[in-house]
């Protein structure tokens, strides 16, 4: 009965299992080599260093800073707990910064305003200095004798032209945040209450595994503290969309992996009445783990999302011992290598096809994509060595007794058909499903947004924008990216764009922006004023009245003259500078460049408006592009999955004739056409992730008319094994539907479609002449 | 970072708050008392010379005008030489007249902060004031003075000590600039008999 390969080859797979495991236990050797960083999964779209350099420094303090508002009635409640938690969060070692009140200091912005007089002296008081210097001193004199504005952080002695004064009083304000100036911390009034802005930066990033969800519950923690003194916390941060990211993806590899096992062991019980037969879960398990190695190996790491739609594969690796176990319901008595030796023809067609279906999606603009590939196509070849090689060897001896129930109901099932084509034949039936599939794809609308991708909680963003609100602050994920030969060109342009950037705030279609030429003044402009400064003293009479020295401010003006003229890298140098240090790329091979920020605006085309006609000047939108990248790889998932078609029927020209591998390939795609119908017919929209997924279920049904078609054991038992492939399919894919992520619930959705519909059509696979027919047993 | 756009505005507040004291200082002993007594008068009417004393100024900075203080509205400060300016300080924040008519200054309008303080001293609460400084008093109803010492570092960097002194009304305020400058308010011919003028009222309605 047992051929010698059929006892050497348990062997030989159990060196390899063995290999394989050592792999892995040296892959797992510094922790779980896993990601869940979600940039990695979307196409990269930047097309030079600098635009990728740019968005890394927009997106890291996205990911590395946590802004929380601590609010209470008592603004010094407010105060007393934002402290307490800045502590403790101090004490935590979470992080490398803690920030709840401002540690101001003083000299250094002192030293940095009297540097910076030509430098950063604003346009308009630039103008009118140049322009009309009396009024320029005589508004200094009011100055002096104002109680109320004439103080300045410089004392006048060492700025007797009041031009620091005029730069502290220009600089753009931001937000509705306002100092504190007992405490020193920044607080904004809103809804009754008194926020004091908590901020912090994280040791680590994002994307480190354990770092989010640590402060997520160091959150947790503050809030339950801050509530306990009825203080209301809001927070924002990428971190903590991470963390549920994370929390998510665990919950659900554990729903649909634990759901999907429970359902296909206990439908195993249920149809063959043995123990032993859950043997048949370990192809499953040496799959998860071809699959997870060969991830690690190829990318380094594993992202979550391919753990969330890898645990999918269960169902799918289950069916190649389904294949031959479920030849007990027609081989009497069973024996495992026999019944191997039946169905090994179309376990390797089905792995073949399978493959094809699984790595076509390689072929995507999506790293995501890639991964699932690549585990899933490892995964299964796993599972097909195992139920090849190993099982037989482990249900040697077992004997199968199915319960006979499930046979009945897949006779009673082709009856059924055959009744229904008794009265309308396969022609007409064809016809009605073209018209349901026309009415239904008539109604299919497309839909992408790299949004799905994210299950964000309603919590996380409420409070998001309760921040934003409360603060003023609304930073858009937009902004502009400025070249130029050399700084002077760089200023000169920032400042055409901040012109029209200008208009847009005056019209209330933009809060603000950010721009190095708000700080820096053009070279030009700097010499400019420097000269202007030398006729100043026919103006200053008025000055002299008061009783300043004519011998001070003649050596003030010799200071100012001797001003060096400033660059981009001085001016970043002092306090003032910092929210602009993050804006300025610095010179490279070919020229230098810096970055306009924008806030309260994500009008994509509007702000792309703004950049017409400015050489250099380019907005910088990469969810915008990504949309777009979603729906052109629609197309090329269409292009691929016919290509992959191709692939499948050239394949099977070898076993089944051209004419039968037609038939074969037509039925899933027919299947395919009706899932698209369906979805609109159901109001769902076509997603870039439900494409994928016909994609995929193209592949996997090929195999139920391949199995239909070889009737191997007669109809009757070829459905029953399709229609108990297809349910452990489902049931690992199906529960993908429940995902809180829209993208992979989505994909769930579109491939149980596509599996209830292949199993529906693959009765008219057609029978293929087979030697090693057996006879088929009484109809019920 | 423009939180060093609030300082003019804290010693703005500061000043403002110290004027205000002398309608809500006037007991001894007591900061309890000497808020009680300070804020009985509804309105007050005076003079006033403020003197800046620059570090590289032989002589002081010195301009006079009158002033209004009136418990329920604001303050109203007029500068008359040697140049001509009015102020203007309510609860919406600090103004400035121009030929159009006052004009609230940019930026200060939505500032909460000096605006509490300031209220707090129009209600006399010492307590709002006991956050941000440490408060002395010594003398007695007729002649005290008050010593203002800031907490926070950030308004140590700024001031080193604000005095103010009094008898039944403020007398005489002083501010001391950690830089070493320093401005003094002198407060002369104060009176509370008088209510608001029709004019008066009309500046603070606008």
């Amino acid at each position: 009965m047992t051929l010698p390969s059929e006892r050497w080859l348990p062997r030989l797979f159990l060196i390899l299992l063995v290999a394989v495991l050592a792999l892995a236990g040296w892959q797992w050797r510094q922790g779980a080599p896993l990601s869940a960083n979600l940039m990695e999964l979307v196409p990269g779209t930047a097309p030079d260093a600098l635009e990728l350099k740019a968005e890394q420094r927009m997106q890291e303090p996205l990911n590395r800073e946590m802004l929380v508002l601590v609010g209470h009635a008592e603004r010094q409640q407010a105060v007393a707990m934002a402290q307490q938690l800045g502590e403790r969060w101090q004490a935590s070692g979470l992080f490398e910064k803690v920030q709840w009140n401002l540690q101001a200091d003083l000299p250094a912005l002192r030293s940095q305003l009297l540097q910076g007089r030509l430098a950063m002296l604003s346009a308009a008081d630039r103008q009118q200095l140049i322009e009309q210097p009396a009024a320029f001193i005589q508004q200094r004199v009011q100055a002096l004798f104002d109680p109320f504005t004439g103080f300045s952080l410089v004392p006048s002695q060492d700025d007797w032209l009041g031009l620091t004064g005029r730069i502290q009083n220009s600089q753009p304000q931001r937000g509705a945040v306002q100092l504190d100036i007992g405490s020193g911390a920044l607080v904004a009034d809103a809804d009754g209450k008194s926020w004091v802005l908590l901020r912090a930066r994280t040791t680590g990033n994002a994307f480190d595994m354990n770092l989010p969800l640590q402060v997520a519950e160091l959150l947790r923690q503050s809030r339950e503290q801050a509530s306990q003194a009825d203080v209301q916390l809001l927070a924002a941060s990428g971190l903590l969309y991470a963390a549920n990211g994370q929390q998510q993806a665990t919950r659900e590899i554990t729903w649909v992996g634990g759901g999907a096992t429970l359902g296909i062991l206990l439908l195993l019980l249920l149809a063959f009445r043995r123990l032993r037969v859950l043997l048949a879960f370990v192809p499953v398990l040496v799959g998860m783990l071809f699959g997870a190695v060969a991830c690690v190996a190829l990318f380094g790491h594993m992202h979550v999302m391919t753990l969330v739609l890898g645990s999918s594969l269960i169902g799918v690796a289950v069916d190649y011992p389904l294949h031959y176990l479920s030849k007990s319901w027609s081989l009497k008595p069973w024996h495992s290598w026999p019944a191997l030796r039946l169905t090994l023809p179309g376990l390797s067609l089905s792995l073949a096809t399978s493959c094809i279906g699984y790595l076509a999606l390689a072929w995507t603009p999506f790293p995501a994509l890639t991964q699932i590939a690549v585990f899933s196509a490892a995964g299964l070849l796993g599972a097909y060595l195992s139920a090849v090689c190993l099982l037989p060897a482990l249900l040697k001896g077992a004997d199968l007794r199915p319960a006979q129930w499930p046979l009945r109901v897949a006779q009673c099932l082709l009856q059924l058909r055959a009744a229904l084509l008794r009265r309308v034949p396969s022609p007409v039936l064809l016809a009605l499903l073209a018209v349901f599939c026309a009415a239904g794809l008539w109604q299919l609308s497309s839909k992408n947004d790299i949004r799905q991708w994210v299950g964000a909680p309603p919590q996380l963003l409420n409070e998001a924008q309760a921040i934003a609100r409360i603060t003023g602050y609304q930073p858009t994920s937009q902004f502009f990216l400025v070249r130029a030969a050399d700084q002077q060109q760089l200023l000169e342009r920032q400042h055409a764009l901040g012109e029209r950037l200008g208009q847009l705030v005056k019209q209330g279609k933009l809060q603000g922006y950010l721009a190095l030429n708000q700080l820096v003044n053009l070279p030009s402009d700097q010499q400019q004023l420097r000269e202007a400064l030398t006729r100043l003293p026919q103006f200053w009479q008025p000055l002299l009245d008061l009783g300043v020295p004519a011998s001070a401010l003649q050596a003030e003006l010799g200071r100012l003259q001797a001003l060096p003229v400033q660059d981009i890298d001085a001016a970043l140098k002092g306090p003032l500078a910092e929210p602009y240090r993050t804006l300025w790329l610095g010179a490279g091979p070919e020229g230098v460049a810096a970055m306009v920020s924008l806030q309260g605006l994500n009008d994509a085309g509007l702000l792309r408006a703004q950049a017409q006609d400015l050489p250099g000047v380019q907005l910088v939108d990469r969810l915008g592009e990504l949309n777009k990248v979603f729906a052109a790889t629609q197309v090329s998932a269409a292009e691929l999955k016919l290509a992959s078609c191709v692939l499948i029927v050239l394949l099977l020209i070898l076993p089944f004739g051209l004419g039968g591998a037609l038939r074969i390939v037509a039925l899933p795609l027919l299947a395919a056409l009706c899932s698209l119908a369906s979805l609109g017919w159901l109001g769902q929209p076509l997603t870039l992730f439900s494409l994928f997924g016909l994609l995929l279920v193209t592949a996997i049904s090929v195999d139920y008319a391949i199995l239909m078609r070889e009737q191997v054991g007669g109809a009757a038992v070829s459905l029953l094994g399709t229609l108990l492939a297809a349910l452990t399919t489902w049931l690992s894919f199906g529960l993908l539907a429940i995902s809180s992520t829209p993208a992979v619930s989505n994909f769930g959705l579109s491939v149980s479609l596509g599996l209830a519909f292949s199993f529906m059509l693959a009765p008219w696979a057609g029978k293929q002449p087979h030697p090693a027919s057996v006879a088929e047993p009484s109809p019920c | 970072m423009s939180w060093f756009k609030f300082l003019p505005l804290a010693r703005a507040a500061l000043s403002g708050m110290a004027l205000l004291g002398f309608s809500s200082l006037a007991q001894a002993f007591d900061l309890q008392q000497l808020s009680e007594q300070l804020a009985k008068p509804e309105v007050i009417h005076g003079n006033f010379i403020q003197e800046k004393h620059l570090r590289a100024l032989p002589q002081p900075l010195t301009s006079k005008g009158t002033f209004v203080l009136a418990k329920n509205h604001g303050l109203l400060w007029l500068l008359k030489t040697p140049l001509q300016q009015d102020y203007r300080i309510t609860g919406q924040g600090i103004a400035r007249r121009d030929a159009n008519g006052w004009q609230m200054l940019p930026g200060k309008s939505a500032g909460a902060e000096q605006n509490r303080l300031f209220l707090a001293v129009l209600q006399g609460d010492s307590s709002g004031l006991q956050r941000d400084f440490e408060l002395q008093l010594a003398g007695d109803a007729q002649d005290w003075k008050l010593t203002l010492t800031p907490r926070s570092l950030l308004l140590k960097q700024v001031f080193t000590q604000i005095n103010i002194d009094g008898g039944a009304l403020v007398q005489r305020i002083e501010l001391l600039e950690t830089q070493g400058d320093s401005t003094l308010l002198q407060m002369r011919d104060s009176t509370s008999s008088q209510p608001l003028s029709a004019a008066e009222q009309h500046d603070f309605a606008q």
